[in-house]
């Protein structure tokens, strides 16, 4: 059993070995992944502590075992669908559009809104970024390679967003999947398109430590389900760096049951998921 | 008054009435905040707080990462997350795998209300098809909270509230009536 002091004492250790700094995540769910991190690695506290402070290789494995990586391709069907319908339609006479997805794991919502983006005709207008804390998730999301049968059900959201309209029940649009991925049953694999893998910049990224990096503002950044294993405070700075990096009327999207708590709610207007900046 | 903080209910395949008939038996002024960390379908997102909120006199709310737990809410753990109670009496949501088959799992919430609130939860496990809840229950149980669940042979799938059984020595196995006078009781 792991208790609250031993999590502190491996948070202090690695803060003082590496540039990592856990101190402000949340408290049950990062204790519940050490106590699997143990378990998995068979190890007891003080040695997995030892060995993430002494080894940068097994401290990459543990920083990716102790943040999560669950996502999934057009997670969520009815954002995506909002964001097809309600949003990106308004940028579209943009010439640039500037996207970020911060903390984007293994890379299947780029994928997803690389697919919308083309499907709507502005593919070639937009200039994507995206950026995760760990090195080795940057590589996966990288190669756009995934497990297929991991992701056979996804298919379904897919067609619930590009190929069906909510708005129109008597309307499908054909797309074929093969215009966007390659699916190979035999080894297991869906291989996003070479185009779609091209496009992205792809950088290493803490939000606990990093500001914008990327030099410029955005008129939509993604970070969905990554500030829910934040406590408030680290929420609250993390938001504020959002709102800076924001061009007035860009929007910030979070995961469908995050919410911006403290004043820094107030410099943007809400709709579900969806958080405008507002202009000052 | 009661000198419980909350109360958690799991409950799985064949709980959906059970559910119904307890929120719609909960009056408006009932004392705690009530969570209930059910299995749903993975894609039926929508509908099931407005079936719910027909039939209760509480309000029913998905609760937001972060949100603090207020007496006289139930509390319905969102599709697709897992849902803790954190310390300084707040939900946290969590994305993390599966466990158990499940996300929400009945396990996780339990570990974690039962953390916070010890000897001042009533932890309750239903009808339901694995056995997911049990440890939970247990945990419970460890400790010093009030432990229920549904009378097996009531249960249209016993397999949780057994697995709950032979995981932990209950305190109480009730049938739904029961379970409902037990809470109003609370009162």
């Amino acid at each position: 059993m792991v208790t609250d002091e031993d999590v502190q004492r491996f948070i202090t250790a690695i803060k003082m070995s590496s540039t990592y700094d856990f101190t402000d995540y949340s408290d049950r769910s990062f204790k519940r992944r050490i106590e699997k991190l143990l378990v998995d690695n068979h190890m007891d506290i003080n040695q997995l502590t030892l060995k993430s402070t002494k080894d940068k290789d097994f401290l990459e494995k543990t920083v990716r075992d102790i943040t999560v990586n669950t996502t999934e391709l057009f997670r969520d069907p009815e954002m995506w669908i909002t964001l097809k319908y309600q949003i990106l339609p308004k940028l579209k006479k943009n010439k640039s559009i500037f996207i970020w997805h911060a903390g984007c794991s293994s890379g299947q919502e780029i994928y997803s809104m690389l697919i919308l983006l083309h499907e709507l005709g502005m593919f070639e207008q937009a200039k994507v970024f995206a950026s995760d804390i760990n090195s080795e998730m940057l590589e996966t999301a990288k190669n756009g390679q995934y497990k297929y049968r991991f992701n056979l059900g996804y298919l379904d959201n897919f067609d619930k967003v590009i190929k069906e309209n909510p708005y129109n029940y008597e309307q499908t649009i054909q797309v074929d999947y093969e215009k966007y991925f390659d699916i190979d049953k035999v080894k297991d694999t869906i291989t996003m398109k070479q185009f779609l893998r091209e496009k992205a910049v792809f950088r290493k990224h803490d939000l606990v430590r990093d500001g914008n990096i990327f030099y410029s503002k955005f008129d939509i950044i993604f970070c969905r389900n990554v500030i829910i294993y934040f406590n408030n405070k680290l929420q609250n700075k993390v938001i504020e760096l959002f709102s800076n990096s924001l061009y007035r009327d860009g929007y910030l999207i979070l995961g469908a049951h995050e919410s911006i708590l403290g004043t820094v709610a107030n410099n943007f207007d809400r709709t579900k998921g969806f958080y405008k900046k507002k202009q000052f | 008054m009661t000198d419980y903080k909350a109360v958690i209910i799991g409950g799985s395949a064949g709980s959906f009435q059970v559910v119904t008939k307890i929120v719609s038996s909960l009056p408006a002024n009932f004392p705690l905040p009530v969570i209930l960390c059910l299995h749903r379908l993975k894609h039926v997102r929508s509908g099931f707080v407005e079936a719910l909120s027909i039939k209760a006199a509480m309000q029913i709310v998905e609760p937001t990462d972060k949100e603090p737990i207020k007496t006289g809410k139930i509390y319905l753990a969102p599709a697709n997350y897992h849902l803790y109670v954190e310390l300084g009496n707040r939900f946290a949501l969590s994305t993390e795998d599966v466990v158990n088959h499940s996300r929400p799992s009945i396990d996780l919430s339990f570990f974690s209300a039962s953390y916070n609130y010890k000897k001042k939860l009533v932890g309750i496990i239903l009808s339901g098809a694995n056995k997911d809840g049990a440890m939970g229950l247990k945990s419970v149980k460890e400790n010093g909270g009030l432990t229920i669940v549904q009378d097996p042979n009531e249960c249209q799938v016993p397999t949780m509230t057994l697995a709950s059984m032979n995981a932990t020595q209950v305190d109480h196995v009730f049938s739904t009536p029961k379970i409902v006078d037990f809470l109003l009781n609370l009162t």
